[in-house]
Formats: C-alpha cells, structure tokens, sequence
C-alpha cells in the first residue's frame, strides 16, 4: 500500500457515499459491525431500506462461509475471501469473492441461472418447494439463500467464476438494492467493477477499506469495528493500530476540506511484510497544503530522540504560535512510525487537493 | 466546600472521580474526545480550586486505557497544576495504573513521569481477559 494506491481506490470510490470492505477470515463479528456501520451511517432517505440491507449482507457474507473451501487459512493471499458493500447514489450493492472447488461450480451456476430467470410467484413457489423438500435441503441451503437475495431485491444476481487453477476458482457475486421511492437515474455498477476492486485490495494487502463521511460522528462506530476485529492480534499491537486510528480519524473530522457539507474521507488497514499499513485519504484546501507540507517534513527529517524531546516540550508547554511547528498528533506519528510519514497531495481543482497518507509499524 | 465530581466514562471520555471527602481523585479509562480542552476545563478548574487547600496526602490515579494527543496535552495540565500542591507543604503522588502487557500507555506513563516534577508511581496490573 502506498499513498498512490490511496489515492487510485478514491478514484475507483469516486461515487460512493459509503462503502466498506473486508479481506481475510470471516467472523461474526465482521458481520456485526459491518452491518452496524450501514445502519448507523446510511442517509434519512434510505431508512426503510436499513433491514433489508441488513438481512443481505447477512446471506452474503453467509454465503461465503456456506460455499467457501473449508480449509482454514491465517495466511492471506490473493484468493483470501472479500466482502463488500458499498452505497452508490439511491443503490447498495453488497458483494462478496470466494474460492470454489471447480466441481461444486455447475450446482451453483445451476441455482443462480434458474433464480435469475424466474419471476416473482415463480420464485415463491420454488422457495417453498425448496424449503419443505429435506431431500435438496443437505447442503445447508440449497440455493434459499440465493432465492432470498431475489426476492428481496427484485432484481438478478450477477456473478461470475474466475479460473485459478485446475481445482479451484474465484466466485464473485453481486447484489444490488434499489430504493424505490428514490430514483437517481445512475445506471448500475458491473460486476467488473467489483473484481477490479478486489483484485487491487488483493494485490495492495488491505485487509479493511472504508470511504464515507469522516465527521465526528461517524469515527466512532468505525473505531469500534476495528477494535473488536483485533482480538487475536497482541494487546501491545492492537493498542497502537487503535491509536494511530484516532489520532488518523479525528485529524481528518477535524482538518480536511468538506466538499457539499461532508467530511469525506478513505482509510485503510493493510498488512505486508508482517507490517500494518494504515493509509488515509481525505481532501484539502490548496491554500493549506503548503503549512502541512512543512509540518510533516519537519518531522520527517527529525530523528527519534528529537521527535520525543518536541513531543515532551510540547506537553508542558503547548503549541507554540509559530507557523509550520507540528501538533501532537503528527509528532508522535512520525516517532511511533517504522519508516517516514508518507505522503501526496494530488490536486484536483483550483479549490482542494486530495492529500493521502500511510504509516507503517 | 468543594463538590465532588462523579463523571460516568463514555465510549469516548473516562471516568473521573474528585473527591476531596472521601480523598478519592482517578481518571479512568479511555480519552478520546475530539475537544478535550472543552471535556477537561471543569476538572481543571476544580483542580486548580483544590490545590489552594489541598489534603495532606493527594494519592492521584490515572488508569488510561488511551488517550489522543490532544488529550495528552490536557492531562498535562492538570499534573502541572498538582505540581503545585508541594508549594502548600502537602504531598502529592501520582499512580499510573496500565494492564498487563499494554506497553504503550507504560511508555506514555514513564514519558509524562520524565516531563513532570511529581513523586510518579508507575505499576501494571493483572490483564482481565481469561
């Protein structure tokens, strides 16, 4: 992850008001909260749409456990499982990546052609028959759950498989909700979209992506989900991701440019070379760029001892009025970080930049 | 008389008991919020209440799970002015409190230890986890 593949995934995110993803191992607690997230953040308009949402993201992501190789791997690699869901104008698309064994392939293009094709009474009568016939019923779902996502969003279910090797494939799939009520005219986003998301996230190491509005607000249920995502990372990690994170967050409620009255922003957690990434996006006045330039290389170029001595001057004295002497915050970034606070700014109109940044420890 | 103050921590903002009664001062828990200087001036300004007519013994507890920058800075404030109780002919102690194996708020107590003039006790606790 670099501060370039920040600013590529803004490019790719451009339209969304909220979106998340999640690459690794599955739980529950990944569900949770990402479920909560939606619920706490989507727009009054899109309210009556929350529990449906909520049930989708629920089958998809149940989905991938269900259809997923059942062997379990800590090791991420480029066929880790994906799960996304983002909000595009009036329309919630959540999608989900998962590796199939090629002979299980046929059954599942098998189900989601036949609900494709079926209209609303036809996909009732087969969701009963589904659902009181125990011969079809062994696999612990035999294709309600795709019935459901159907029924539920009265549209088709776009998905594809990705050949890897002779035994297995990538299975992608997409669901798209629609608020009725609202109707922004935007044509829907393909699934092409989404493999090309998730082959960057892939190919990058991000684990947890978000985009959305950065208020205050906002930060907290997001702290929250990566908090209680790292239980199995040491207390001593685990504190300073959290730390990075507030600091990261709240710098960017606080400091960046709000375009038509939000905050918005994109962060990032990778993990390479047994190191996490944090990265961050968000915009920037162009008049500010040239005061936080001169912070952040000021300490860039200072060494460790001279990091923690302005950071304890700092302490008893507080900031000092001079123009380009650092905060707290990117002070003690830049001490706690293992290389350099990274940085760009790309300009994006005579008003605001897009500034991203990435630490890694 | 001064009033105690008994602020409930938030998912946001720790703990904090003042109490000049029962001789109970902490600040327990997480301070993230976004405007300390806001969250901190009524302890500041009791503090500074305190410190004119202080106990013979302040025991003060800090038992910070995090806190942000910003925080820092304000928590800063208040040791400043503890430093002052000595002034009085009173004693003033500080107890950090960290969990076990949580490195980062044990390093943040031994650096505002370094920077402050207080009689600073700095001791882990056993993790409640298991």
């Amino acid at each position: 992850m670099t501060t370039n593949t920040i600013y590529q995934f803004y490019r790719l995110l451009e339209k969304d008001a909220i979106s998340f993803s999640y690459r690794g191992s599955f739980s529950n607690n990944v569900l949770t909260m990402a479920t909560q997230l939606f619920k706490d953040n989507v727009e009054e308009k899109h309210e009556r749409l929350r529990n449906k949402l909520s049930f989708l993201m629920i089958e998809s992501f149940q989905n991938i456990s269900r259809y997923a190789d059942t062997e379990e791997s800590l090791n991420l690699d480029e066929n880790s499982e994906f799960f996304m869901t983002r909000n595009i104008g009036d329309t919630f698309y959540v999608i989900s990546a998962n590796l199939i064994d090629n002979d299980k392939i046929p059954t599942v293009r098998e189900k989601l052609e036949r609900v494709n094709t079926l209209d609303k009474s036809e996909l009732n009568k087969l969701y009963r028959e589904v659902l009181t016939n125990k011969q079809i019923n062994e696999k612990g779902g035999a294709g309600l759950g795709f019935i459901e996502m159907v029924r539920k969003t009265k549209g088709k279910l776009p998905f594809d498989f990705v050949t890897i090797d002779n035994k297995r494939s990538m299975f992608f799939m997409q669901i798209e909700l629609r608020n009725p009520k609202e109707d922004d005219g935007l044509p829907s986003i393909s699934l092409s979209d989404a493999k090309q998301i998730q082959a960057l996230v892939a190919q990058e190491n991000i684990l947890m992506m978000h985009k959305g509005d950065y208020s205050e607000d906002a930060i907290g249920p997001m702290l929250k989900m990566v908090e209680e995502n790292m239980q199995n990372v040491s207390l001593k990690i685990h504190k300073k991701i959290f730390h990075f994170l507030v600091e990261i967050l709240q710098n960017i409620s606080k400091h960046s440019y709000a375009v038509n009255g939000k905050h918005e922003g994109i962060f990032q957690i990778g993990y390479e070379n047994k190191r996490y990434n944090i990265g961050t996006g968000n915009f920037i006045l162009n008049t500010e760029i040239k005061n936080l330039k001169t912070q952040l290389d000021t300490v860039n170029n200072k060494t460790v001892d001279e990091l923690n001595e302005m950071y304890r001057k700092y302490l008893r004295e507080g900031k000092t009025t001079k123009s380009g002497s650092a905060g707290l915050g990117l002070i003690d970034l830049a001490r706690e970080t293992e290389d350099k606070i990274n940085y760009e700014f790309v300009k994006i109109n005579d008003t605001y930049s897009f500034y991203s940044l990435t630490v890694k420890f | 008389m001064l009033e105690p103050i008994n602020l409930e921590k938030t998912k946001n903002s720790p703990e904090i008991i003042l109490n000049k009664q029962e001789a109970e001062f902490k600040i327990a828990g997480r301070s993230i919020v976004e405007d300390p200087k806001e969250f901190y001036s009524p302890i500041y300004n009791w503090l500074e209440e305190y410190i004119k007519t202080p106990l013979k013994n302040t025991d003060f507890t800090f038992d910070l799970e995090y806190f942000n920058s910003s925080s820092a800075r304000q928590i800063m404030e208040l040791i400043m002015l503890l430093e002052k109780i000595p002034e009085t002919g009173n004693k003033v102690k500080v107890l950090w409190l960290y969990e076990e194996g949580d490195e980062m708020s044990k390093e943040r107590g031994d650096e505002i230890k370094l920077v402050s003039k207080l009689d600073f006790e700095i001791s882990e606790y056993p993790s409640e986890d298991f």
